[in-house]
């Protein structure tokens, strides 16, 4: 998929796609034109792509704008708009050369006055600006480079740069100062920008048709790649309701749709002008013990719950049948996969979770399984979950409230909950690092007793962030996923998939974390 | 009648007062709030606190109301916490979909409920009567969400006559507009044409068993002159009672069928800002709404004094 290799990031990181050689011709529209119409299941509460770690925004803003670094289709790091990157000896400064003839939505060149002004809206406002924290500044000593210093040298600053969660998107330097959420009028590099948006109702892009492709590469891969606007237009309709989706992509009316219910994918099946794409290892479902309330606060009581549960029961009502299961917090096709702790997964012995519940002096103290119904898989989980704890002999009862709620209430440990049935989605697709930080300090996802988090637990994620080889961050997480399994302070039941469908007219359509615009053609 | 008008409108600076004071009291005593809406699904406590933080929920909440009605006063009502636009004008844009669909839906339930009402009243005991009175029961009983989808599925997946969703504003394109509408605001309106229907039909029967009515028809008054002037006049006021209920119900009540054919109106919106704690959204909007139902009352009053004499006399 590459085609040049002024990059180093392998060297550096360990972490960036290997040069390969050979010169394949670039992608080209197999057709041009046509108003792709893609069913969104969630409303969108902001374009402001710095201020929302949400999926839906991210859905359609991705398609606008575009980012120094970015992950390819296997989610490592690479270049977007920048030509090169050079880490200096020291690791202490990264310095970023732009591609040039880059312009804006507005006409105006992309230069290193607006990568400045961008990270320092983002150093205000942005959603995740703690991955600045350690940056003591930035600076732009001509129009075509960029430096990054840091205060000390952190390995995994590149990781976190490229990540996709609350991205630090280029936007012109006259938007540096546009508090937050209110850049209601987005303006990229990215080949779509935007006509026009009806909140609740539809957004419309149109291809910008000054976009220059990054010819480093031949094709899209993840966010970023060789990029072509095929499409005149790609109106995301909302549309909330799943059935109404199915009616939408049955019609024509929509060419392509995200969550697809189950029950009807029989039928769309045999449809011949329908296309069924399953986007595996969309998010891990998983519930979060409160390790500061009783029972849960006994290891042995935890390891009675691990030891009765059966994960396909767990993963199939939760998901309709549409999931893998997955031992750990990566997914097999990353290349930080580890299935340290396997012993503990899926072990659905009621026998040793009836010796564990004696060992733990379980004398029947209720269990609380906090879980919502806004996300049916994580209500559908915990039902399940409920039946097989009380068939071992614990008094598992659930506490059902709404999404926010349960949030709210997983946040504290204070009694009233045991397990919160959560699901991950963005974190794990980053990587090991991103998702290891749910149980990690402070705010460790399994409420350790006085927010002080296991100290093996925590020394493995220290040296995850600090090891300098790759190598040695790799091993790092896989002790500190097995010490989470061990000492069961996650239940990760396995992976979802969500499954997306297109119109058979609809070409280069691939289902990925965001629906990508680029490289999409329809013929009529 | 200005007095009346008056007075109702001066009736409804506490009614709003004590709205609001209610509406901030209540959503924000449901936990949860509006950080993790913004955050997303996968967010880390981290970025929850700093969103919290942007946002001034850390405040204490006596902070967060006096500051409210403070800008309520110079006529502020806030910025939605999720879109980052001014309450008001969020607002606007959805009233005017949400008013035109209820419009819409409106003149199908006068048209059907009174038609059958009156229909079935003249002919009672018949099998029209009867024939009326079970489509007002279908009407009535049928969850539009479930009427929604079998329309869909009829006139949009089998026949392709009309759209399965989506909306387009009756300015930008009028015929797309009734299009976009058509299947929603037969939903709406079949609900309430079946409670009209019933509601016309016994005013009807009773205003028709009248002594004055015995004396039109003994007059020899044509029965159009005897049904349209004296019976379905003398009829009217209870039914406008009820057609006050059903405009505030078309209004505050459009959230399935919003939700179902995803249009982008005020039920769907103030639905997501509770889901969600967006706390502006909720108080603005809720605000804006009791304004706009306290004027259908103070219309409905209105319409009372112009129907009935004595109604304007006590008034004035």
């Amino acid at each position: 998929m590459r085609r040049s290799t002024s990059v180093a990031l392998g060297l550096v990181m360990g972490l960036a796609v290997a040069a390969q050689p050979g010169q394949a011709a670039p992608f080209e529209c197999p057709h041009v034109g046509g108003d792709f119409v893609f069913g969104q299941e969630a409303n969108i509460n902001t374009l402001d792509q710095m201020t929302s770690a949400t999926i839906s925004t991210r859905n359609i803003a991705m398609n606008i704008y575009e980012t120094l670094m970015t992950r390819d289709e296997n989610n490592n790091p690479i270049l977007e708009l920048a030509d090169s990157m050079t880490e200096s000896p020291d690791h202490l400064s990264y310095t970023f050369k732009l591609r040039q003839g880059i312009q804006f939505h507005n006409g105006k060149p992309m230069t290193s006055a607006d990568v400045v002004a961008s990270f320092d809206r983002y150093s205000k406002v942005g959603n995740q600006r703690s991955i600045l924290n350690n940056v003591a500044r930035w600076d732009a000593p001509d129009p075509a480079t960029f430096i990054i210093v840091m205060k000390t040298a952190q390995p995994t600053f590149i990781e976190a740069l490229s990540s996709f969660s609350v991205p630090i998107v280029i936007i012109p330097a006259e938007n540096r100062d546009v508090p937050a959420q209110q850049l209601t009028h987005p303006i990229g590099t990215g080949p779509f920008q935007l006509v026009e948006s009806v909140p609740g109702s539809f957004v419309k892009l149109k291809r910008f048709d000054g976009y220059k492709p990054n010819t480093q590469f031949d094709n899209r891969t993840g966010f970023g790649g060789y990029k072509k606007a095929c499409l005149d237009t790609v109106t995301f309709r909302i549309v909330t309701e799943g059935g109404a989706r199915v009616a939408g992509l049955k019609t024509g009316e929509l060419h392509g749709v995200e969550d697809l219910p189950t029950k009807s994918l029989s039928e769309l099946k045999a449809d011949p002008k329908i296309t069924i794409l399953p986007l595996r290892n969309w998010w891990i479902q998983t519930a979060n013990p409160n390790t500061s309330a009783a029972p849960t606060d006994n290891l042995l009581f935890r390891k009675a719950v691990q030891a009765a549960l059966d994960m396909d029961e767990i993963m199939e009502a939760a998901s309709d049948g549409n999931y893998a299961l997955n031992v750990g917090f990566q997914y097999p096709n990353q290349p930080s996969y580890t299935d340290a702790g396997k012993e503990t997964y899926n072990l659905k012995n009621s026998e040793l979770a009836k010796q564990y519940l004696v060992q733990a002096g379980y004398k029947g103290e209720p269990l609380i399984l906090l879980t919502n119904k806004d996300y049916p898989p994580m209500y559908n989980s915990a039902l399940v979950m409920q039946q097989q704890l009380q068939a071992v002999g614990i008094n598992a009862q659930m506490k059902v409230v709404d999404w926010p709620t349960s949030v709210q209430m997983a946040q504290k440990s204070d009694p009233g909950w045991n397990f919160h049935f959560t699901g991950w989605g963005t974190q794990p697709a980053l990587g090991a690092l991103a998702t290891m930080q749910f149980l990690a300090d402070p705010n460790a996802t399994y409420r350790p007793k006085d927010d002080k988090g296991d100290p093996e637990l925590m020394a493995a994620w220290n040296d995850m962030n600090t090891l300098p080889a790759a190598a040695d961050r790799q091993a790092a997480f896989a002790r500190m996923q097995k010490i989470i399994l061990e000492r069961v302070y996650a239940l990760p039941f396995g992976s979802f998939t969500k499954v997306q469908g297109v119109r058979s007219n609809v070409s280069g359509f691939v289902p990925f974390r965001i629906p990508r615009m680029s490289n999409v053609s329809m013929t009529k | 009648m200005g007095r009346i008008v008056i007075r109702r409108l001066a009736s409804a600076l506490p009614i709003m007062a004590i709205v609001s004071v209610i509406t901030f009291a209540m959503i924000h005593l449901i936990p949860g709030d509006p950080a993790v809406a913004i955050a997303g699904l996968s967010a880390t406590a981290e970025q929850l606190e700093t969103i919290r933080r942007d946002l001034g929920l850390d405040q204490p909440v006596l902070t967060q109301l006096w500051r409210w009605y403070a800008n309520v006063l110079r006529g502020d009502l806030g910025r939605s916490l999720l879109l980052g636009q001014p309450v008001v004008q969020v607002m606007t844009q959805r009233l005017q979909v949400t008013l035109a669909l209820s419009a819409y839906a409106l003149v199908l339930t006068l048209l059907l409920g009174l038609t059958a009402g009156i229909v079935a009243a003249l002919r009672q005991n018949t099998w029209i009567d009867q024939a009326a009175m079970v489509f007002a029961m279908i009407g009535i009983s049928l969850p539009n969400f479930w009427l929604g989808l079998l329309m869909i599925i009829l006139f949009a997946v089998d026949l392709r006559w009309l759209p399965t969703g989506g909306y387009i504003p009756l300015t930008a394109d009028p015929l797309g507009w009734l299009a976009t509408s058509t299947m929603p605001a037969v939903s709406l309106a079949l609900l309430q044409a079946g409670l009209l229907a019933r509601i016309t039909r016994s005013t009807m029967l009773e205003v028709l068993r009248q002594d004055y009515i015995r004396t039109a028809r003994a007059k020899g008054l044509p029965n159009r002159v005897v049904v349209m002037k004296h019976a379905l006049a003398n009829a009217l006021i209870p039914i406008v009672t009820v057609l006050g209920i059903i405009v505030s119900l078309l209004i505050s009540g459009s959230v399935v069928t919003e939700t179902l054919f995803s249009i982008p109106g005020v039920g769907q919106l103030l639905t997501q800002a509770v889901l969600n704690r967006d706390y502006p959204m909720v108080q603005g909007g809720l605000l804006m709404t009791t304004a706009l139902l306290v004027l259908v009352n103070i219309a409905v009053e209105v319409c009372y004094a112009l129907l009935d004499p004595r109604v304007r006399t006590d008034g004035s």
